[in-house]
C-alpha cells in the first residue's frame, strides 16, 4: 500500500513538472459577472472565464433553487452568446433565489467559481427604447422639439407585468454635459428652450419600477430652425416703448416744469409782515427788526408833546375815574395801567358815551369835575382808574380806540360843572374847561380852553392816566378849576361847540338850549362831518354836511372839526374847531373820513 | 337673514337630492362597526392599494439596505441565504413564474395578497423589538420599520374592501388566521450573530413579499382596466 501511494505521488509530481514545463495547467477560476432579466420573465447570466491553463476548457453553469437540493445545469448556452447562460420562461421563477455557479473544466482539472445568489425580480434591466424620433414643431409659439419613442419590444407593459419609466437627454455636439429630462411613463416629451439654428443630440433610456436603467439609445439628431424668440422680441418692444414713454415724460416735465413744481411742491407762505426784514431777524437784533416795522412818524413821538391836550377828566370819586385821554409817548405814561382794559365790565364809563349818571356814584368831589359835552368832539376815551393804571397794553389801547368819549355837559343851566382839570397830559379828548360863571359869558355856555398841557403831572391832584391813544390831543389848560363842585346831575344833555373864539376857547352851548339861534335845525341831527382835507398849516377842513346822517350819538373818531369857514372865525353854521395836528399823522380815507388808526402811538415794547 | 337661511336649505336639499336622484350606485359600505363610510369607486380604490404596496416595497428595500450596510459584511450575504432559512411564506403556494401568475384568477390574486399582508404583521412587530436591541441601529431603520408596520395595516384594510367589492365576499380584517405558536420569535433573545442572521433573513423575505404584493396588484389593475389586452398570451 505504501508503495502504491508513493508511486502515485511521484507520478503526480512528475506530471506536474511535465505540465509546467509544457505550460498547461488546470483552468483558472471563472467569475460570474452579471445576471440580467430584460422583462422579468427570462434572465441571462454572463461569466468571465479564468485562465484556461493552455488546454481546452469547458464551462458549465449550475444552479440551484433555494430550499431545494437539486442542482440543474444551464438549459441554454447559446442564445445569449459566449460564456453566457440563458434561462427561458420555464426555467425562471420569481421571488426565488438562484444559487448559481460556473465550473471550468479542462484536461487537468476543474475550477469552480464563487456562488452567486440571484433573485430575478431584482435584476431587471430592460432593453433600450426603440424608434426614437425628434421633430421640430412650429406653432404659434416659439418652435420646440417633440421627442417620441417606443417601448422596448420585450417589455410587457401592456399587461402591467412591468412598468417602465423613461428618461431622455439632450445636448449640442460641442457641449460637455447632457441635460436630462424625465418623461415618467410617457412615450413622448417636448423639449423647449433650445437655441435657434443649432443641432442637438437626443438619447432615451428606460427603467422598470424596481430595477436597473437600460442603455441609452443611439443618438438622434435634430436641427432647430432659425427664429427670433418671442420672449426676446417682446422684451425689445417693451424696452422701446418704455424708453419712448420716458422721453415723452421728460419732455413734458421740461415744458411744464413750473406748473408741475407748483403742483407737487406748493409754495409755503412765508410770514408777511410789511416792512419785516428777514435779514435783520437773522442778524439777531430784534430791536432793529421791530424798529423797521415802525412806520416813520407813526405815531407822533417827540412832537407828540406838542399835541398834548389836557383831557377832560370826569370822575365822581376816587374809585371811578373816567379819563378820556390819549397817550403820551413818554415813558411816564406807561405807569398807570387800567385794571380793565376792555370795554366791558366798567359800564358806560368805558363806553363811548360817557353817561354822566353811571359814572357818578360817589359824592361829588371838589376835584372831581366833569362836564358834559354834547358835542361829538371826537376823542378817544380811555378809562383811567384811580389806581394809576397805565393803559400800557396795545390791546387796551385798541379797545379804547373804539370808544369815543363824548364829553357831556350838563344841560341845566344852573349847573356849573367844572372840568376836572386833574388830567395831566391826556391827548385825545379835549378837555373842556369850564369857565366860571363869573366870566362874561352866558352861563349856559361852556368854554373850552384849548391849551397845551404841560407834560408833568405834578400839579394835578390825580395821577395821570396815560393811555395809548392817538387822537389829536388837545392841550387843555387845567386852569382854575372852579371851586364849586357842582353836584352831578343825573340828566344827560349834549352840548355843542358853538364856536371857537380867538383865545382858543370853545364856546359850548347845550343842544337843548332854547336860546340857541336857529342856525340850522338840521345841525342837531348832524353829528358827523367829513374831513375834506388837511391843510398845510395842520388844519382840518371839513366838508359841509347837508345830509342827515344821525346814526347814533357816538362821536366819530375825528381828529377835529375844521370848517371851511374857519378862517373867517365868524359865527357860522358850522362847527369851528381847530386843533393842531400833524398832517402826516392822519390819513384821509377815501370817503373823507379820517383814519385814526395811524395815530396809534407806538409802544416801545411792541 | 332670511335669504341666508333659504340658501342653506337649498344647498342641503341639493346635496341630499343628489344622493337620491343620481344614477350612480355607490358601492356598499358595510363596516364592522356599522359606521357610515364614504363611497369610492373600485378603480380609485385599486389605485390607492397599489400605491400603498409600492410605497411599502420601497421602504422595505431601504430597510434591508440599511441593515446590510450596518450589520452584515459582504461574505455573509451568500452564507445567510444558503443557510436554509426560508421565508415563512414559502409554505404558501404562490406561483412564481409569469405564466403561472398570469393564469391565476383575480380572486386568487387578491387572496394571495391578503394572505401575504396578514402573514407579515406579527413578524414586523417582532422586528421592531429586536432592532431596538442593537446598540447602533440607525434611527432611520427603526422609524422605517415602524412606519411599514403601520402601513401594512392600512393595506390590509384596503385589500379587504377590494375583496368585498370585487368578489362580493365578506372577510374579516383581523389577522387571526395564523397560528402564533409557529412563530419562533417569542421569548428568547439570541446572540448577536444569530440575531443578525435572523433579522437579515426576515428583512429580505419581507422585501420579496412586498414586491409580490405589488406585482399582483398591478396585474389585477391591468385586468380590471383593460380586459382584453391583459389576458395571458
Amino acid at each position: 500500500m505504501m508503495r502504491i501511494s508513493a508511486a502515485v505521488l511521484i507520478l503526480t509530481l512528475i506530471a506536474d513538472l511535465i505540465s509546467q514545463a509544457a505550460g498547461v495547467s488546470p483552468p483558472g477560476k471563472p467569475r460570474l459577472t452579471s445576471c440580467r432579466s430584460p422583462e422579468k420573465e427570462t434572465f441571462t447570466c454572463w461569466w468571465e472565464p479564468g485562465d484556461d491553463g493552455g488546454l481546452p476548457t469547458t464551462y458549465a453553469l449550475y444552479y440551484r433553487l433555494e430550499n431545494t437540493e437539486t442542482v440543474k445545469e444551464c438549459p441554454d448556452y447559446k442564445t445569449a452568446g459566449e460564456n453566457s447562460c440563458f434561462f427561458d420562461k420555464n426555467a425562471t421563477s420569481l421571488w426565488v433565489n438562484y444559487n448559481i455557479t460556473v465550473v471550468a473544466t479542462n484536461a487537468l482539472g476543474r475550477n469552480i467559481s464563487e456562488p452567486v445568489e440571484v433573485d430575478v425580480v431584482y435584476i431587471v434591466q430592460p432593453n433600450t427604447p426603440e424608434n426614437v424620433k425628434a421633430v421640430v414643431i412650429h406653432e404659434d409659439r416659439d418652435p420646440f422639439v417633440k421627442v417620441s419613442w417606443d417601448k422596448p419590444r420585450t417589455a410587457d407593459t401592456r399587461s402591467g407585468w412591468i412598468t417602465l419609466h423613461y428618461q431622455l437627454r439632450v445636448k449640442q455636439e460641442e457641449d460637455k454635459e447632457w441635460v436630462e429630462y424625465d418623461a415618467e411613463r410617457q412615450k413622448n416629451y417636448n423639449v423647449f428652450s433650445l437655441h435657434s439654428d443649432r443641432e442637438y443630440m437626443v438619447q432615451v433610456r428606460c427603467k422598470p419600477d424596481h430595477g436597473f436603467w437600460s442603455e441609452w439609445t443611439q443618438t438622434t439628431y435634430v436641427k432647430m430652425p432659425n427664429y427670433i424668440p418671442r420672449e426676446r422680441s417682446l422684451w425689445i418692444m417693451i424696452t422701446i416703448f418704455s424708453v419712448f414713454i420716458v422721453f415723452i415724460l421728460t419732455w413734458m416735465l421740461k415744458v411744464k416744469h413750473n406748473s408741475v413744481k407748483l403742483c407737487l411742491l406748493p409754495p409755503v407762505p412765508g410770514p408777511k409782515i410789511k416792512g419785516f426784514d428777514k435779514q435783520l431777524l437773522k442778524s439777531g437784533k430784534s430791536e432793529e427788526v421791530f424798529n423797521s416795522l415802525v412806520i416813520p412818524g407813526f405815531p407822533p413821538t417827540t412832537d407828540y408833546d406838542d399835541l398834548l391836550v389836557e383831557y377832560l377828566e370826569v370822575y365822581d370819586n376816587e374809585e371811578q375815574e373816567l379819563v378820556l385821554d390819549g397817550k403820551d409817548l413818554s415813558e411816564d405814561s406807561m405807569k398807570s395801567k387800567s385794571p380793565s382794559d376792555s370795554d366791558s365790565g366798567r359800564g358806560s364809563c368805558d363806553s363811548r358815551t360817557l353817561l354822566l349818571d353811571k359814572c357818578m356814584e360817589g359824592s361829588g368831589n371838589d376835584q372831581h369835575n366833569y362836564s358834559q359835552h354834547g358835542e361829538t368832539s371826537w376823542a378817544s376815551s380811555s378809562e383811567c382808574s384811580e389806581s394809576q393804571g397805565s393803559p400800557g397794553s396795545p390791546e387796551s389801547t385798541d379797545g379804547r380806540m373804539k370808544t369815543w368819549p363824548v364829553v357831556f355837559s350838563s344841560p341845566q343851566p344852573h349847573h356849573h360843572y367844572q372840568v376836572g382839570a386833574t388830567k395831566p397830559a391826556y391827548h385825545s379828548v379835549p378837555e373842556i374847561l369850564k369857565h366860571s360863571p363869573s366870566h362874561a359869558i352866558p352861563s349856559n355856555y361852556h368854554q373850552l380852553y384849548l391849551q397845551d398841557i404841560p407834560p408833568q403831572e405834578g400839579r394835578f391832584t390825580k395821577p395821570p392816566c396815560r393811555h395809548s391813544q392817538s387822537y389829536n390831543q388837545f392841550n387843555m389848560d387845567n386852569v382854575d378849576i372852579s371851586e364849586a363842585g357842582v353836584p352831578p346831575s343825573r340828566s344827560l344833555e349834549y352840548v355843542e361847540v358853538q364856536r371857537v373864539n380867538p383865545e382858543n376857547i370853545l364856546l359850548l352851548r347845550p343842544l337843548s338850549d332854547p336860546n340857541r339861534e336857529p342856525e340850522g335845525s338840521d345841525r342837531i341831527d348832524e353829528d358827523y362831518s367829513k374831513v375834506k382835507e388837511v391843510t398845510s398849516n395842520n388844519t382840518l377842513l371839513l366838508q359841509r354836511e347837508t345830509s342827515h346822517q344821525v346814526v347814533n350819538d357816538y362821536s366819530q373818531d375825528f381828529e377835529s372839526y375844521a370848517d371851511q369857514c374857519t378862517a373867517q372865525q365868524t359865527p357860522h353854521p358850522c362847527k369851528p374847531v381847530m386843533t393842531q395836528l400833524h398832517s402826516q399823522d392822519m390819513r384821509v380815507m377815501g370817503n373823507g373820513y379820517v383814519d385814526t388808526t395811524v395815530l396809534m402811538p407806538l409802544y416801545k415794547q411792541f | 337673514m332670511n335669504t341666508v337661511k333659504v340658501l342653506q336649505v337649498c344647498v342641503c336639499v341639493l346635496i341630499l337630492g343628489q344622493f337620491l336622484v343620481s344614477g350612480a350606485v355607490p358601492l356598499d359600505c358595510k363596516d364592522d362597526a356599522g359606521s357610515r363610510c364614504a363611497s369610492i369607486s373600485q378603480e380609485k380604490l385599486l389605485d390607492r392599494v397599489i400605491q400603498h404596496a409600492e410605497l411599502i416595497y420601497r421602504v422595505s428595500e431601504e430597510c434591508c439596505t440599511l441593515f446590510e450596510d450596518m450589520f452584515v459584511p459582504y461574505p455573509l450575504h451568500v452564507l445567510i441565504n444558503q443557510a436554509g432559512n426560508t421565508c415563512h411564506s414559502k409554505h404558501i403556494p404562490i406561483p412564481t413564474s409569469k405564466s403561472e401568475i398570469q393564469q391565476i384568477s383575480d380572486s386568487w390574486l387578491l387572496h394571495s395578497v391578503l394572505f401575504l399582508v396578514q402573514s407579515w404583521m406579527e413578524p414586523l412587530l417582532y422586528l421592531q423589538t429586536t432592532l431596538d436591541r442593537y446598540d447602533d441601529a440607525p434611527n432611520a431603520l427603526l422609524s422605517k420599520t415602524k412606519w411599514v408596520s403601520d402601513k401594512l395595516l392600512s393595506l390590509e384594510q384596503g385589500v379587504v374592501v377590494l375583496i368585498r367589492k370585487m368578489l362580493d365576499e365578506g372577510i374579516m380584517a383581523s389577522s387571526t388566521i395564523f397560528d402564533h405558536t409557529q412563530s419562533p420569535y417569542d421569548g428568547q433573545f439570541p446572540e448577536v450573530l444569530e440575531s443578525v442572521i435572523r433579522d437579515y433573513h426576515l428583512l429580505t423575505c419581507f422585501k420579496k413579499d412586498t414586491h409580490k404584493m405589488e406585482t399582483f396588484l398591478k396585474l389585477l389593475k391591468c385586468r380590471q382596466s383593460n380586459k382584453l389586452s391583459c389576458l395571458p398570451q
